[in-house]
């Protein structure tokens, strides 16, 4: 997906076993550094985990990151970017 | 004293699980992430929590038994320990990571819709019965490594009253606990509607654990009650094979409840009695107070597509689980927020094997599971 020059990445993890949103929201983030910080990507993760609205966004500010969250139709949305 | 106190119970234990549904719902309260995130991600958060939760239902448990307000103590079903507990904690930590969930983090996630949490539960039936098989053979395991007979806590084995270890220990909690608060470690930003703050939730179990052991005469605890639904569930198939074996033949609950005037009996054979009368209401409130507590929120939803090996993986931790809770005895909840705040050595014993379990189980995790 694009997104005016952002390349836009959709990771569906509902219903996902406990930590997996959070370890494939590392593995992403770490996969995409280059292009997150450059402001090329952003990543939406879709979870239903309601403890990955707060363990995400944390990793991905720790990380240098922004995040924001969310909520969707049964499910949040947590997007991933540069932060700016 | 009544002399029926199976509606009190029954009523009890429904209601208690409703509310331990919603606020474990709300707060995502696990114990499996106390010790998970430790080893994965070195977060401490979940691990104070649990801290916080033991610490006050110290002192609840204390202070109602100062009171006259506990009618066994220690509770019935512990035991002197023995190095089954130990075995049973290092499996039951293996299994509660690879299912995503304790026993009762099952309960309240498969209420939510789960789809991985409902083949943990599956698995969970599965591995109790599977105990059954052995039973007989690890029955004499358990006993041959039994230590300090007659002595099932602490203070009993140290020879000295309850309040004096208790103090100590809480001694120990009170000055960490109240540097979190100062460092305002405690609050935890999250955009989940309806979010319960996880210290909230455990202070909200630690006062449900003790209306439990108040009005029922023991916390919470559900996993003789899936040994029991597994009994049935054989029994429909074989059911001469289910009344020959010894596990459900037993009756290991024998107590007068609190406001009783009749002795109850219990065990995990398909029958109907007090394991019943207990547990299986407190189940069914945890699955229908999250699965309110969802519905409330819009957020009840069930995936069926989620991965093959993690489908598997929240089978086979299921399954471990129950097994370990038969061998342990008793499971997380029981003897992180019941045991470990009257200092029972059984549970100590099982906290000792739950955390080198639980990082066996984080490997297997990252390198089998999500990968």
């Amino acid at each position: 997906m694009d997104n005016g020059g952002q390349k836009v990445i959709q990771f569906d993890i509902r219903g996902q076993i406990c930590p997996s949103t959070l370890l494939i929201a590392l593995k992403e983030m770490n996969r995409h550094k280059e292009a997150l910080r450059s402001g090329d990507m952003v990543l939406l993760f879709k979870t239903d985990n309601r403890d990955a609205t707060v363990t995400i966004p944390d990793a991905a500010e720790h990380m240098g990151y922004g995040a924001t969250v969310a909520k969707e139709a049964n499910y949040y949305l947590i997007t991933v970017d540069n932060g700016i | 004293m009544i002399q029926n106190a199976y509606p009190l119970i029954i009523g009890t234990s429904l209601l208690l699980g409703g509310v331990a549904g919603i606020v474990m719902h709300r707060s995502d309260f696990c114990v499996v992430r106390t010790f998970r995130d430790f080893f994965l991600f070195g977060q401490t958060y979940m691990l104070r929590c649990l801290v916080l939760l033991v610490a006050t239902t110290m002192v609840l448990f204390e202070t109602a038994r100062q009171f006259g307000l506990l009618a066994n103590y220690p509770f019935p079903l512990l035991g002197p320990p023995s190095l089954a507990n130990l075995c049973g904690g290092f499996l039951f930590g293996i299994g509660m990571v690879l299912a995503g969930g304790c026993v009762v983090g099952t309960l309240y996630k498969m209420g939510s819709g789960s789809f991985t949490s409902f083949l943990a539960f599956l698995g969970l039936i599965a591995g109790s019965v599977l105990y059954a098989e052995f039973h007989s053979w690890w029955l004499p395991f358990a006993r041959a490594t039994t230590f300090c007979p007659g002595k099932v806590t602490i203070p009993q084995m140290l020879g000295v009253r309850p309040p004096f270890v208790v103090a100590s220990v809480l001694a120990c909690a009170v000055y960490p606990c109240r540097r979190w608060f100062r460092k305002d470690a405690w609050k935890r930003r999250s955009a989940a509607e309806g979010y319960l703050q996880p210290w909230c939730a455990a202070i909200c179990l630690a006062f449900i654990g003790t209306l439990s052991y108040i009005l029922i005469g023991m916390p919470l605890g559900v996993t003789t009650a899936y040994a029991k639904l597994g009994a049935y569930a054989e029994g429909l198939v074989f059911p001469e094979h289910v009344a020959g074996l010894a596990y459900f033949r037993a009756s290991t609950l024998d107590y007068l409840p609190p406001f009783g005037a009749v002795r109850l009996t219990g065990g995990a054979g398909p029958r109907l009695d007090a394991i019943t009368a207990i547990q299986f209401p407190l189940i069914a409130g945890i699955v229908c107070g999250s699965a309110l507590s969802a519905l409330l929120l819009h957020e009840f939803k069930i995936y069926v597509r989620v991965p093959l090996r993690q489908g598997a993986s929240a089978m086979a931790g299921g399954v471990i689980m129950g097994l370990a809770s038969r061998m342990a005895p008793a499971c997380s909840v029981w003897h992180l927020f019941g045991g470990l705040p009257v200092l029972a050595t059984q549970s100590v014993l099982f906290l000792l094997g739950l955390i080198p379990g639980a990082w066996v189980g984080c490997r297997i995790l990252v390198k089998a599971v999500v990968t």
